[in-house]
């Protein structure tokens, strides 16, 4: 048998002594399904560049081992965004003292998933027995603690929810396996942000899995802010289905991370569906930040919409990676893709990867993919018109974003996630 | 207000500027003419400092300081407006952030306070109304799909708003329909006064009727070949430039 990657025989060797502490080891279902992920993920271990999916991102930097690094642990920053509903996390743990729930309507919950599994509710977790995502099987082998969100039938809140997983040392056991379900009935409409962040200078792996089912009519405006320590790895995989008549919108903003993929994977199980993925990254350094998105029409009559950007400045790498399926007799889908990038230096670089499966006739499907540098003739007559030329540059990065932040249909995330980019062009 | 001493300049490799003399005094109006590719737009994109073209050799002194080490910014706040041949188009800034930042970029510059949204939108109504452009244009971005004409109006007001001491004019002549050549040369000489100076640039004799110059110059093949007074304009429409070569 091949060796195993450093960093998955670590796992392998951590097991046994981990599994007695973690979440639910009580629950001789969630120990069987620890196991089966544990066994899975020996088999696959961390995707090499041989595989498809990976090709453009290179763990290595990841599985030959996290190497832990001097820096002072650091205290919770304040939140930014300002809800009454917040929910924190430190090194993936959920925290009672930091969080604030607040008043949620009646038909909402909001739980800890270490305190379900502890409670031997498993049956969450149906699905996973089969995922053959290496990075799945690991969280589901390891995994600690997320959140849980359920809504009933017709249940919607007004104001978001704010959910912060923050790591504050990236010392020893430097991982952080979170799985988060969300479970919306009909009708229902819930906003969430997320926010990932962690002081620089922390080395960490944060592997976070999000589970989504909506049923019927049902929204979810599901946003993100990834601001991962210049030195973590951050791998999130979301998987989202999407039935009649309901919309899923996200928006994924990162800044952070030495390295970070977020993949999602979209189902569109009815007709007058809505998958709405987008986001912005804006990357600079030596830092990585692989966007891979996974559309599937699965019958007829829906629509799903994507719009990507990237700012990359030094060294700094992109990945796109877009596949829209459409599987025989899904007619009348509708599937756009946009991809976007801004590369503000000559040495950095962007990987586009569109992938369009389309098997039925009456459909209509469009992608595009760009990437340039900033208008050399744009900056020269904004210039000569007396606008320095950082400023210039400034509004040229600005009108790049515009257009991708207009996606975000709630207004106090725009606006954060504006002040969120402002500040990055700040060092432009 | 203008010494242009024995310029020399290259793009790419090639040099297209071949020693240029030229002053211009406070006060004059300077028509450049010449055919196509002689460098006359190169002249101008030097002046404002446009990346890529090279001084090789020469002086250009400009209220007695050397222009060339000043960046196209620098040199606009103090008071140099180059309106461009090909006005370049801006996706996603709008027209009135475009023109309110560069206004009050040049206040700053010389001390003065920056106005507020409302001041300035007055400001503009006005100049938008004498230069007969339509209000909405200010919310559409820079330039973009606007007609030829619209695009060279467009560069008259940010020259009106911006009030320059030395208007370069590169062809905005070309692309007019007769009424806005007159109404852009309105605008054009509302500028003019003592303490201001142009050069304008232009194939077509018509617009020196509306902007009279006090000087004619013809530029060919990187060179001023030839310097007269209006008189010349109306010669080299009668008998090309062909002739004056022959000569
Ligand atoms: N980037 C460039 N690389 C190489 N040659 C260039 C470049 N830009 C301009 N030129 C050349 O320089 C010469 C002068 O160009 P310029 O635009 O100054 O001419 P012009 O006098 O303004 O002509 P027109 O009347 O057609 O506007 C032309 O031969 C042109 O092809
Ligand atoms: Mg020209």
């Amino acid at each position: 048998m091949k060796n195993l990657t450093p960093l998955a025989q670590t796992y392998l060797d951590r097991f046994d002594a981990a599994r007695r502490s973690l979440p639910g080891h009580a629950s001789p279902a969630v120990t069987a399904l620890r196991e089966s992920g544990l066994a899975r993920f020996k088999a696959l271990d961390f995707p090499g560049r041989k595989v498809e999916e990976w090709r453009f991102t290179n763990l290595s930097p990841l599985t030959k081992g996290i190497e832990a690094m001097e820096a002072p642990a650091t205290s919770l920053p304040v939140a930014e965004f300002k809800t009454p509903h917040v929910m924190t996390f430190i090194n993936g743990r959920f925290s009672h003292a930091n969080s604030a729930l607040g008043e949620l309507p009646k038909g909402l919950t909001l739980t800890s998933f270490a305190s379900e599994l502890d409670a031997g509710n498993s049956t969450l977790l149906e699905s996973d027995a089969e995922d053959s995502r290496a990075v799945v099987a690991l969280n589901t082998a390891f995994m600690e603690d997320g959140f849980v969100l359920t809504a009933a039938e017709n249940t919607t809140l007004d104001t978001s929810i704010l959910i912060r997983f923050v790591s504050l040392d990236g010392t020893a056991d430097n991982a952080r396996h979170m799985r988060n379900i969300i479970r919306l009935g009909k009708n229902a409409t819930v906003t969430l942000l997320e926010e990932h962040a962690g002081a620089d200078g922390h080395a960490y792996f944060a592997n976070p899995v999000t589970d989504i089912a909506l049923e019927e009519g049902a929204r979810l405006n599901h946003y993100k802010f990834q601001a991962e320590s210049n030195t973590a790895f951050h791998l999130a995989t979301t998987d989202c289905e999407v039935p009649a008549g309901a919309h899923y919108e996200n928006f994924s903003l990162s800044t952070g991370a030495r390295l970070s993929r977020n993949e999602i994977t979209t189902r569109i199980t009815g007709d007058k569906a809505l998958s709405s993925l987008n986001g912005a990254y804006l990357i600079r350094g030596h830092q990585h930040c692989d966007t891979t998105t996974i559309t599937r029409h699965l019958v007829p009559e829906n629509e799903s919409k994507q719009v990507y950007k990237g700012i990359l400045d030094d060294d700094a790498q992109g990945v796109f990676q877009g596949k829209i399926q459409i599987v025989p007799d899904a007619q009348k889908v509708s599937g756009d893709q946009l991809s976007r990038a801004l590369l503000l230096s000559d040495r950095a670089s962007v990987a586009v990867k569109p992938e369009l499966e389309i098997h039925a006739d009456d459909v209509k499907c469009s992608h595009g993919a760009s990437s340039g540098e900033l208008d050399e003739d744009a900056l020269f007559y904004l210039q000569s018109r007396g606008i320095d030329g950082k400023t210039a540059r400034k509004m040229l990065i600005d009108a790049f974003l515009a257009d991708v932040l207009d996606e975000i249909t709630d207004e106090a995330v725009r606006s954060f996630f504006a002040a969120i980019t402002a500040r990055w062009m700040e060092e432009v | 207000m203008l010494e242009i001493k024995d310029l020399h300049a290259t793009v790419g490799d090639k040099e297209i500027l071949k020693g240029i003399n030229l002053t211009i005094k406070a006060g004059e109006i300077h028509a450049v003419m010449g055919p196509n590719g002689a460098g006359k737009s190169t002249l101008s994109y030097v002046l404002a400092g446009r990346e890529g073209y090279e001084v090789t050799s020469g002086d250009v002194l400009y209220k007695g300081e050397n222009l060339l080490d000043l960046s196209p910014d620098e040199r606009a706040c103090r008071g140099i407006f180059l309106a461009f041949q090909y006005p370049v188009e801006i996706p996603g800034v709008a027209s009135a952030t475009f023109l309110k930042t560069a206004y009050n970029a040049q206040r700053k510059f010389r001390g003065e306070s920056e106005v507020d949204a409302m001041e300035f939108l007055k400001l503009v109504r006005e100049k938008t109304k004498e230069l007969d452009i339509k209000d909405d244009m200010l919310k559409r971005a820079v330039n973009v799909g606007f007609s030829g004409g619209e695009k060279k109006r467009n560069e008259v007001l940010q020259m009106s708003l911006l009030e320059p001491d030395l208007m370069l004019l590169d062809e905005t002549d070309s692309g007019l329909d007769i009424d806005a050549l007159k109404i852009a040369a309105d605008g054009v000489n509302r500028l003019r006064s003592p303490e201001r100076a142009g050069l304008i640039i232009t194939h077509y004799q018509r617009l020196l009727d509306y902007i009279v110059p006090d000087f004619v110059h013809v530029l060919a093949d990187g060179k001023i070949v030839k310097s007269g007074d209006k008189s010349l304009a109306l010669e080299l429409e009668e008998k090309g430039y062909a002739a004056l070569s022959a000569a």
